[in-house]
């Protein structure tokens, strides 16, 4: 049993740093920042600790010292949401993961990890752990690793300074041994007696009579240093993820701006790549709530929450796409009311293996990097602006096209059918296209058919007359619905040599005023 | 080493054997194969020694190859011999309809049929699915963008473009740009088409042709009569191009009306040179 013990012995100054949500990491790192615990200071960062906040002060004395100082309560609910993503990214390499009871302070914000059944696939302990922290880094917590063969005693030994990593039982039971009594849980209320006695490190009480060390100081104590030592069986039971995510993040001040709302989606968007990752499981609609501050006044429709939904049309886990997705969406709401509290909800899961990272871009990347792209486009213009053309049978040529929008996860299935269609076309031998003016049809089509002045009947486009070149090309149709059409169809070489189609309707013109000419300009051929 | 200049390898002089010294009528007597010949170094253009150097009188060429244009002519006035990959090609049109997409079809329709994806940014109106079909496109992998339905006109439609340029799997591009377009925008986008391997090509107004411009074509379209192109070269990797040239567009019109428009024409410009008639 090979055990691994990820400390985070700053997590309460860091998940109430995150509640700041200042984006700029620089600006984070130089704000001093302590928590209160009935008034007196339990922690304090680096920056309030160089001007001079040490735990132990009093409230007054660090507001003193700091004026700049931002002051919170610790909030073990808030430790503990902001612990379960490392709990989550630890289950991608091993299922057996492990939170210790109980939230006292020595062995808390630690996660163990059973790694020896998944040494042989991650290709040693070195690798895994470099690969460990290379998954946990986008928490940006601060970390500590210590190895040891008994979930216990690496719980103790990752408290040690400098953690050690001991693979083996009596490199364990060595480093263990060096260490300071105050580090294992149930003893610490007898630590002033127990230096007092001159014990002051956990071999010494090795040697003692374990009858009078349980008498005086609880059998808790020795329990634990049995299960340390491997002289103990000590079973963990696994956490399991839970089956629906959702997490909240309630902000320490209100969110007045979108670069400070989107600052915490990122920190929610990391938990639930975790999360993800622990399911081996892809996204593909997530929700954002964001809670705003309730006015109290008369007849005053704010809203509580606005809530955005973002869609992927194909199951994604890359943190960075979903949050350029998020900004984008973001930057198009009004939000009613400044924002108090953010949850994010995953509501579409499926469950995939993770693709292939390949060195050179093959059809299967390219077409997953044309659906990102398809869908960012349509997350910041909007979905109906990117479009696709297709055929429409119908002579009137302004039905003749129509505009559809774009189906981002449709693509390779489209691709696959184009591709068939092009394979078949192209066997059989390609024609020459022998101009016939009745097929011919131009690329640019006026929306609206422009009415032209006529001279001498001839038609004018920009007061220089048109020449005919040929035609008439008669359409009739649409007599079933509003769209009546009955013209006569010319291509025509303007003066300057550019060709042009132009109709003249066949029908007096109702209400036109003075244009009575009946030509009209409807494309141009491009 | 020094390259020795062609006319003073002869001039060099006989090296002399060690342990020898011999008057120099003799010297000059010595049979040639006793002398070392010093190997004639040739000059080497520049053009052999990498892809991408030129003379000003050459035509450049690109460092990957072309994207071939379908006209032979056009090919050989483009460095390459096609449109450039990796590179905006502008293209400057007096108004839409001139036979621009006539011009391009050929690369565009290629494009798709190596299965690759051509985008269209803003086209200035309606597209005909039936004309593009008529030109060999595949009318349903036309992906449209429409970029300026917002009220508010910002940077959406090169914002879209870059994105498009930038993400390397879109085949080619094709793009209408906002007129008055500043010059550190159009540099922002050939920066972006370094990472898109094919085609791209903006359409801009006639009338920024005195402008300097970030993208190594350039190129001014004309309606050169039916079914004929008239094009400038305005600006190439390569010596200036003086003459115009007349493509010839796929065409639309057929044979008879393209006839009757060329006598047409004639006629008008016979007209009017009738009407410079001396009476003195």
């Amino acid at each position: 049993m090979l055990w691994v013990a990820l400390h985070l012995p700053c997590l309460s100054l860091e998940s109430f740093a995150a509640t700041l949500v200042v984006g700029d990491a620089a600006a984070a790192a130089g704000q001093p920042i302590a928590l209160v615990d009935e008034h007196r200071i339990s922690a304090a960062n680096a920056a309030a600790q160089a001007e001079g906040v040490k735990p132990g002060l009093k409230r007054a004395t660090a507001l003193a010292l700091a004026s700049r100082i931002t002051l919170g309560q610790a909030d073990a609910t808030r430790d503990a949401e902001a612990l379960l993503p490392v709990a989550h990214a630890a289950l991608a390499f091993t299922p057996n993961v492990s939170l210790p009871p109980g939230s006292d302070g020595a062995a808390a914000h630690t996660v163990l990890l059973e790694v020896q059944a998944s040494l042989r696939y991650f290709g040693g302990i070195d690798r895994l752990l470099e690969r460990l922290l290379h998954a946990v880094r986008p928490l940006g917590h601060e970390l500590r690793i210590a190895v040891a063969a008994t979930a216990a005693g690496a719980a103790v030994l990752v408290r040690v300074e400098p953690p050690p990593r001991c693979p083996s039982l009596e490199a364990t039971r060595a480093a263990l041994a060096s260490a300071p009594i105050w580090l294992i849980g149930p003893g610490r209320e007898h630590w002033e007696a127990l230096q007092g006695m001159g014990l002051r490190q956990v071999g010494d009480l090795l040697g003692l009579p374990r009858a009078g060390l349980a008498r005086r100081f609880g059998e808790a104590m020795l329990a634990e240093i049995d299960a340390a030592f491997g002289r103990r069986p000590d079973p963990r039971e696994a956490i399991v993820p839970a089956r629906l995510f959702e997490s909240r993040l309630e902000l320490f001040a209100r969110a007045d701006s979108t670069e400070q709302v989107l600052y915490g989606a990122s920190v929610l968007l990391a938990r639930l790549v975790t999360w993800l990752s622990a399911q081996h499981s892809f996204v593909r609609r997530f929700r954002l709530l964001m809670h705003h501050e309730t006015r109290w006044q008369q007849g005053d429709r704010t809203p509580q929450a606005t809530s955005l939904e973002i869609a992927l049309a194909e199951p994604s886990r890359d943190s960075a796409h979903l949050l350029v997705l998020l900004r984008e969406r973001l930057a198009q709401v009004q939000l009613p009311a400044p924002t108090l509290e953010l949850a994010l909800q995953a509501e579409d899961i499926v469950k995939r293996a993770a693709p292939n990272t390949e060195l050179f871009p093959t059809k299967q990347s390219e077409n997953e990097g044309l659906t990102r792209l398809i869908e960012r486009l349509q997350a910041r213009l909007g979905a109906d602006q990117v479009q696709c053309l297709g055929a429409v049978a119908d002579h009137r040529p302004e039905r003749a096209s129509g505009l559809s929008r774009a189906d981002a996860g449709a693509r390779p299935q489209r691709a696959a059918r184009s591709k068939g269609r092009r394979d078949a076309s192209t066997a059989s031998a390609p024609q020459e296209i022998e101009a016939t003016a009745a097929s011919a049809r131009p690329v640019w089509l006026q929306p609206v058919s422009e009415p032209l002045q006529e001279r001498r009947s001839r038609p004018l486009l920009d007061g220089r007359p048109l020449n005919l070149l040929s035609g008439p090309e008669r359409i009739e149709a649409g007599w079933w619905d509003a769209g009546l059409a009955e013209r006569d169809y010319f291509i025509a070489e303007t003066a300057d040599g550019a060709l042009v189609w132009i109709y003249r309707a066949r029908l007096p013109l109702s209400a036109s005023g003075a244009n009575e000419s009946g030509w009209f300009l409807h494309g141009r051929f491009g | 080493m020094d390259l020795v200049p062609l006319s003073l390898v002869d001039s060099l002089p006989a090296v002399q054997l060690p342990g020898e010294w011999l008057p120099e009528a003799s010297v000059r007597a010595r049979p040639q194969t006793a002398r070392p010949v010093v190997a004639k170094k040739e000059r080497r253009a520049p053009e052999t020694l990498h892809p991408a150097l030129w003379l000003g009188h050459q035509i450049g060429r690109t460092a990957g190859d072309a994207v071939a244009t379908g006209f032979a002519a056009l090919d050989a006035e483009l460095p390459g011999g096609g449109w450039p990959r990796r590179a905006l090609s502008e293209l400057l049109l007096p108004h839409a309809g001139v036979g621009e997409i006539r011009l391009l079809a050929p690369s565009l329709v290629s494009a798709q049929r190596a299965g690759r994806l051509v985008m269209v940014f803003d086209p200035p109106a309606a597209l005909s699915a039936a004309a593009l079909e008529r030109l060999g496109f595949d009318v349903e992998e036309l992906l449209v963008v429409h970029t300026r339905a917002r009220v508010v006109p910002g940077s959406d439609s090169l914002w879209a473009l870059e994105q498009a340029l930038k993400s390397g799997h879109v085949g080619a591009v094709l793009a209408w740009l906002p007129p008055r377009l500043r010059t550190d925008r159009l540099r922002r986008l050939q920066l972006a088409a370094h990472n898109h391997d094919g085609a791209a090509f903006v359409m801009r107004e006639a009338s920024v042709a005195g402008r300097p411009t970030a993208s190594p074509l350039r190129l001014a379209l004309q309606p050169g009569g039916a079914d004929r192109l008239q094009l400038r070269v305005l600006k190439r990797r390569g010596p200036p191009l003086e003459a115009p040239l007349q493509l010839a567009l796929p065409p639309v019109l057929s044979s008879a009306a393209r006839r009757r428009s060329e006598s047409d024409r004639e006629r008008a410009s016979a007209w009017q040179a009738a009407t410079f008639v001396n009476f003195a």
